[in-house]
């Protein structure tokens, strides 16, 4: 079944089309991640799911069904602009929100997750009183409490230092391993490789990306040869057949016209400097991203 | 429209218990009838302790047959009400009127030099008669002075003080002796017979439904007469405020804290904006319990609660949570458009206009209110809670079919408000950046 089915929606504003006829379908119990550029459309499809947003045209469906307000029960969202109640105590602001979506009362939930977070000794103290790392651990328990079916998380590694990152990360993919839907935004295109089941990227409010990491890598097939050698990316520019040079610093991946030989490349590089490592791989997924989203902005800057 | 779901009432409780708990909230549920009271407190200290120094008054009298009566009458007048009379105090300032001979020349010199001793205390007036006054029927303008004034009083006190007056009817009254007296008239005998014959106000006469007796009517004073439709559209304009004076910066902090989102991620647009109204006329409804009670008290202790109808308190209520209802949802509305409380600030006053327009409107009303501008105003449903509990509380009240008629309409206004709020919110809580223009929220009200 599918947690989210997405058919031919748009949602303009004014005069700018945010998405457009975009369909989408999302399994049940798959992480699925959303990247694209800023202002490409991901917040907007994310407002629409839960329903802050009604698509000009075309349909969700969400859980089955139609995405009404009763269905939010099932549904945590964490939007990327965060924010909460200041003043509040940090307890009673979780109850708060658990009991608005839930219904009920979440008040052993809300101590479980705040002892798995490292915020038991903060439930009593106010909002205004916690770090930043705090408050966004703080947020996504109130996404989380009541336990959704279908969680919503937009850039919700946003700020965060690798210690408090790795803490939402296992409990992401733990609510995974317990049968939740996990749709997540994000420009960290390590997160979206590692994490996600499948991959959509929007640019300019259409859908260009769609599917597992290795299918769309296929689509781009072993283009790619990452290199280390003395002089850098300077001694590798120029060789035949090679598009372009990506220089990662310690590093360098090359991009192969189509029907180069790799051979070829390798022996001009040997002609040319001494190499420590290269292998020919299948490009990254931040490669893509600058592929597809790049040159537009580059010809936009130029022009 | 007004359905309230679980969720609207749980925002609502938040949203309430988090404001009647906050310093904000008792500071100005205390300021209000601080400020209100401390006037009427300090009007009363004021009158409790007169300004008691000799009020000395120059008199020019040009026609020269004048200033003895006018002395004469402030001797009397001092001598009669300076000292209140069992316990010997002075109440009340000694009247001094000093005559001065006209000097010749330009008359506007010795003005000016008269006007330079008020402005140094010396004097607290000087009046100036015509040499004309005395002509029956008659009077012509003293040379050099004021166009239209043959008796000019020239002083820098205010415009209400008593002396002035007295001196207006002191003149006069010297000046209808001096005609009289032309006239060949005993002055004696005209006192008795111009006499003023009193005429008392009473209320309507009405018959007892059950006995069929006619009830003895009451005498109108001034307190029912004015002062308690006057508190009691006063206190429903403090209440109206505490709950909704507060609701647009709320709303617009939320939005600019970026808290809103993660509530609409569980909860309707609706949901969000009636629980913020609920919030808001709960507020008004615990302030009221404490102006309510604290007002009836005081009537109770001053002896004057008859003149208080306490069958006004059901409509008071009617009116009060269908204002606030209409209020509140027009500032939650107009909050979500702002992105910053200088924003909300700017906006305050289109809120405010239902419950401060009313109050320039009084006076009208006040005079005739069952007149045909009084009924008007009074049915057209954003002045109505307020004109309508004002009319209500005057001796006579409103005839009930007005009363219906008039929160009918009230309903209808709250019911379109908070249909167009709640439109204009939806639109504009997630909107950052732009300030909100008049034609984008009426289209947003309109179009959604």
């Amino acid at each position: 079944m599918a947690a989210v089915e997405i058919a031919s929606v748009t949602k303009t504003f004014g005069s700018v089309t945010a998405v457009d006829n975009l369909t989408l379908t999302v399994p049940d119990g798959s992480v699925y991640g959303f990247i694209g550029p800023n202002g490409s459309g991901k917040t907007t499809t994310m407002r629409m799911i839960v329903n802050i947003f009604y698509p000009d045209s075309g349909s969700i469906r969400v859980l089955g069904r139609q995405m009404t307000s009763a269905r939010s029960e099932h549904i945590g969202y964490l939007p990327e602009e965060r924010g909460l109640y200041r003043n509040m105590a940090v307890k009673p602001l979780l109850e708060f929100y658990g009991e608005l979506r839930g219904g009920r009362s979440v008040s052993a939930e809300v101590d479980r997750w705040l002892e798995r977070l490292g915020l038991a000794e903060w439930s009593s103290h106010k909002v205004q009183a916690l770090s930043k790392g705090m408050t966004q651990r703080v947020q996504f328990i109130a996404a989380v409490v009541p336990e959704p079916k279908l969680l919503i998380l937009d850039e919700p590694f946003s700020g965060l230092d690798p210690v408090n990152a790795e803490v939402l990360r296992d409990a992401i993919l733990d609510l995974r391993r317990r049968g939740a839907t996990v749709i997540l935004s994000t420009h960290d295109m390590r997160v979206a490789e590692t994490m996600c089941d499948s991959i959509f990227m929007i640019f300019r409010g259409r859908k260009v990306l769609d599917g597992t990491l290795e299918s769309i890598q296929a689509r781009y097939g072993n283009d790619t040869i990452r290199v280390s050698a003395e002089g850098g990316a300077a001694v590798m520019r120029g060789l035949p057949g090679v598009e372009d040079v990506r220089d990662l610093g310690q590093v360098q991946e090359l991009r192969l016209s189509r029907g180069c030989d790799t051979q070829q490349v390798l022996r001009a590089l040997v002609s040319r400097t001494r190499i420590t490592s290269f292998s020919v791989t299948k490009p990254s997924l931040h490669d893509i991203f600058v592929r597809i989203a790049g040159a537009p902005a580059a010809e936009a800057a130029s022009a | 429209m007004l359905n309230l779901s679980r969720r609207a009432l749980l925002i609502a409780k938040r949203d309430y218990l988090v404001s009647v708990r906050s310093k904000s909230f008792l500071f100005g549920l205390i300021v209000f009838p601080v400020l209100f009271g401390g006037s009427l407190l300090g009007v009363a200290i004021l009158k409790a302790k007169p300004d008691l120094r000799d009020r000395h008054v120059a008199l020019i009298d040009r026609t020269g047959k004048l200033a003895d009566f006018v002395v004469q009458a402030a001797a009397a007048k001092s001598a009669k009400e300076m000292f209140e009379k069992t316990t010997g105090v002075q109440i009340s300032p000694r009247y001094i009127v000093e005559p001065v001979a006209p000097e010749p020349g330009d008359p506007n010199l010795q003005r000016l030099a008269l006007s330079n001793r008020v402005r140094q205390g010396e004097l607290f007036a000087f009046i100036d008669i015509g040499a004309s006054q005395n002509a029956v029927g008659r009077s012509e303008s003293v040379e050099g002075g004021p166009a239209k004034a043959s008796i000019a009083c020239y002083t820098n006190a205010g415009a209400i003080d008593k002396l002035q007056a007295w001196l207006s009817g002191a003149v006069n009254d010297a000046i209808k002796t001096q005609r009289l007296a032309e006239a060949g008239i005993d002055r004696n005998r005209v006192p008795a017979m111009l006499a003023v014959a009193p005429v008392d106000n009473l209320d309507l006469l009405t018959r007892d439904a059950t006995t069929g007796a006619i009830h003895e009517p009451v005498k109108r004073d001034q307190l029912a007469v004015f002062i308690v439709p006057f508190g009691a559209m006063m206190l429903l304009m403090m209440i109206v405020m505490v709950g909704c004076a507060p609701m647009m910066a709320a709303v617009t902090e939320d939005k600019s804290q970026r808290i809103v989102e993660m509530l609409l991620g569980v909860a309707t647009p609706h949901d969000l904006m009636m629980g913020k109204v609920l919030a808001g006329v709960a507020r008004s409804l615990t302030s009221s319990v404490l102006y309510v009670t604290v007002g009836t008290v005081a009537l109770i202790a001053l002896q004057v609660s008859g003149a208080a109808p306490l069958s006004l308190l059901p409509w008071f209520y009617v009116y009060l949570v269908a204002e606030v209802t209409m209020l509140c949802a027009l500032s939650v509305g107009l909050g979500a458009a702002c992105n910053s409380p200088q924003e909300a600030q700017n906006l305050m006053l289109l809120v405010l206009a239902p419950i401060m327009v009313p109050v320039f409107l009084m006076l009208p009303v006040l005079d005739r209110p069952n007149g045909p501008l009084a009924i008007a105003l009074s049915l057209f449903p954003p002045f109505t809670p307020m004109l309508m509990v004002l009319r209500q509380a005057m001796p006579g009240g409103v005839p009930l079919w007005q009363l219906w008629v008039g929160l009918l309409g009230v309903i209808a206004c709250s019911l379109v408000g908070v249909w167009a709020a709640s439109r204009i919110f939806r639109v504009a809580i997630l909107m950052q950046g732009q300030p909100p223009r008049l034609a984008d929220i009426v289209r947003w009200a309109v179009k959604g």
